[in-house]
């Protein structure tokens, strides 16, 4: 039964090796996608490139009904993949946060290392910065505690929020997804039309 | 209809599946259902709790001295049963609520009831639900009263058995039990006492860190 | 649904090839998460990376300081494996790997900054660093970021992964018009 590596089919020094082939394809994907170019990325917030929506929209719908089918069939054990708990205020004020560096620097975390690796300076810069963000946080960290521990909720999932099932949650984000792309794609027309930008 | 299919652009292909996965989740509602157990006939018939998946009371014992706590402890009797006596750092499930109990599939689960018939009715439910390390307490509660709680020491016991009814004993004053004092000497001396000693009391329960299980691990979140 | 794109110029060999469908490509990143959660039971991550580097980095000069904070601890573990032992870490190296392998074959590793064109290097530079530092800070005030996050508590459902992810676009559009210079 999955995962594999809760059942203990291979032991914690193999997860490593599995971890560096994920991370390749997580990376190639990334990269594909022109993720690791801070244009594109900042584009999403101007709308005339919606990538980053896309993407990131295809692959959550992607995973989560692998993770559905997959538990339905008996495969896999759901309550098993860590989820993290929820803090909710930190996590949305975090959020925000997030989204103000993401615009001004134009890369998350992930899509820096990628950007970095081909090559892009501007990538880089934003990886140390990242390092140094994470340094003054850990740095205040006894002053946040407080807040950063605040308004825990626990591994709550949206079908228990919500009080509705599993599936219907499921149809939901496929249809929140179709929609958002529709539009997506409908947006990115009409503004390529209007600036005389192209849609890459 | 297939041919319909085929000449959708690549994302319009994929936006269709996911569409269909995505209505089809709506009417198969919950991917889980915690009460339900597949099992197959022939697997049954021949499903039967094994020496191998037996525990025996000294070797839990010994892991509870030595505080291991790579397993979860089930007790399977009643709320009153329980409340009045239980092996520490046991918790207290019942079998109807085995399943979507919090237990995890990849758990070392030892159960107990008062004798082996609860448990190893309970063994064949989390088994026939692909639960992996699912173990009994051999005896059960009764077995640990017996060996562990109230030890005897035969009248006519060797040596060897009195030396290891010493050792016995450190074991079961761990446990606050009350070993049936027969110690060498008073074999030899008073041999002939016949009046059985009063049945000892059930050790009280401390209340011990039950479900306190820290653990001291990393992470997984980002 | 996306247009195919002609180039103007003869396609050379060393062109940048033009970059995935991102819906395929998006399928493919979903199929990379689903391995994860199938095959480890969790998901991806990078900023935890750059967290117990930092946190090995703080405890190698000031050991002391790091034990005494929750923060470096919870990142350096209780002393019984080596932190750098880690499984975003090594994810992360892999995500290093595929970037290059992944540009390498569609020819788009190039030296330069990725910048709009009303904006000098340099302030691009000082962007890009102040940018890190607040997405740093932030993502560990979430405790988790774009991947770790809104990618994998997206797909697990997770109320906080939601939550979060709307408020990095609520975040990023507030902020856009501030930085537009930068970009457009």
């Amino acid at each position: 039964m999955m995962p594999y590596f809760k059942f203990d089919y291979f032991g914690f020094d193999f997860g490593l090796v599995v971890a560096f082939i994920i991370g390749i394809g997580f990376g190639f994907a990334l990269e594909r996608g022109g993720f690791g170019n801070a244009r594109i990325l900042a584009a999403q917030f101007y709308f005339y490139n919606m990538r980053v929506l896309k993407v990131m929209f295809t692959a959550i719908v992607t995973a989560m009904l692998g993770l559905f089918y997959f538990a339905w069939i008996g495969w896999l054990d759901l309550s098993l993949v860590y989820v993290g708990d929820t803090y909710i205020l930190p996590q949305i004020v975090g959020g925000l946060m997030l989204g103000m560096g993401f615009v001004i620097g134009g890369y998350c975390p992930g899509t820096s290392v990628v950007s970095a690796s081909t090559g892009r300076t501007d990538g880089f810069v934003y990886l140390l910065g990242i390092f140094f963000g994470i340094f003054v946080f850990g740095e205040m960290f006894p002053l946040l505690e407080g807040f950063y521990n605040s308004t825990p909720m626990g591994r709550v999932t949206l079908p228990e929020f919500l009080g509705i099932s599993h599936g219907m949650v499921v149809f939901l984000v496929v249809a929140m997804a179709l929609g958002a792309f529709a539009a997506a794609e409908w947006g990115e027309k009409k503004i390529a039309k209007k600036s005389g930008r192209g849609v890459e | 209809m297939k041919e319909w299919f085929m000449k959708l652009s690549i994302s319009k292909k994929l936006a269709m599946v996911a569409a269909l996965l995505g209505i089809i989740a709506l009417f198969i509602a919950n991917p889980t259902d915690d009460n339900k157990i597949y099992v197959n006939a022939k697997e049954m018939a021949l499903s039967t709790v094994k020496d191998q998946d037996k525990i025996e009371v000294m070797t839990l014992a010994d892991w509870l001295i030595k505080e291991k706590s790579d397993f979860t402890l089930v007790d399977l009797r009643n709320e009153k049963e329980y409340s009045e006596y239980n092996i520490p750092t046991s918790v207290n499930i019942k079998m109807e609520d085995l399943l979507g109990s919090g237990l995890m599939r990849n758990q070392k689960i030892i159960l107990y009831g008062n004798d082996d018939i609860a448990a190893a009715q309970a063994w064949f439910v989390l088994r026939s639900s692909n639960y992996k390390g699912v173990y009994i307490l051999s005896g059960g509660l009764n077995e640990w009263k017996n060996q562990i709680l109230f030890p005897k020491l035969a009248l006519n016991a060797t040596p060897e058995q009195t030396a290891a009814f010493e050792k016995v004993k450190q074991i079961s004053a761990y446990f606050g039990g009350t070993p049936q004092l027969a110690t060498a000497e008073q074999t030899t001396t008073s041999a002939a006492s016949t009046i059985k000693p009063a049945i000892p009391a059930m050790p009280k329960l401390s209340t011990p860190a039950v479900g306190g299980k820290a653990t001291k691990k990393k992470k997984e979140g980002c | 649904m996306i247009p195919k794109k002609e180039k103007s110029h003869e396609e050379k060999h060393f062109e940048p090839k033009p970059y995935s469908n991102p819906y395929v490509t998006g399928f493919g990143l979903g199929i990379v998460l689903l391995a994860a959660f199938l095959i480890m039971g969790r998901g991806l991550g990078a900023s935890g990376a750059v967290s117990t580097l930092v946190a090995v980095g703080v405890d190698k000069i000031a050991p002391e300081h790091a034990a005494n904070n929750n923060f470096y601890k919870e990142y350096l573990g209780d002393g019984t494996t080596n932190p750098l032992k880690d499984w975003l870490l090594f994810e992360v190296l892999g995500v290093v790997a595929g970037g290059f392998i992944s540009g390498s074959l569609a020819h788009r590793i190039k030296r330069t900054t990725e910048k709009g064109p009303n904006v000098s290097v340099k302030t691009r530079l000082i962007y890009a660093f102040v940018g890190g530092t607040i997405m740093g800070f932030g993502a560990k005030m979430a405790r988790g970021c774009t991947s770790g996050l809104a990618l994998t508590g997206g797909s697990l459902l997770s109320l906080g992964g939601w939550a979060f992810m709307f408020a990095v676009f609520g975040g990023g559009y507030a902020a856009a018009y501030f930085v537009r210079r930068q970009w457009l």
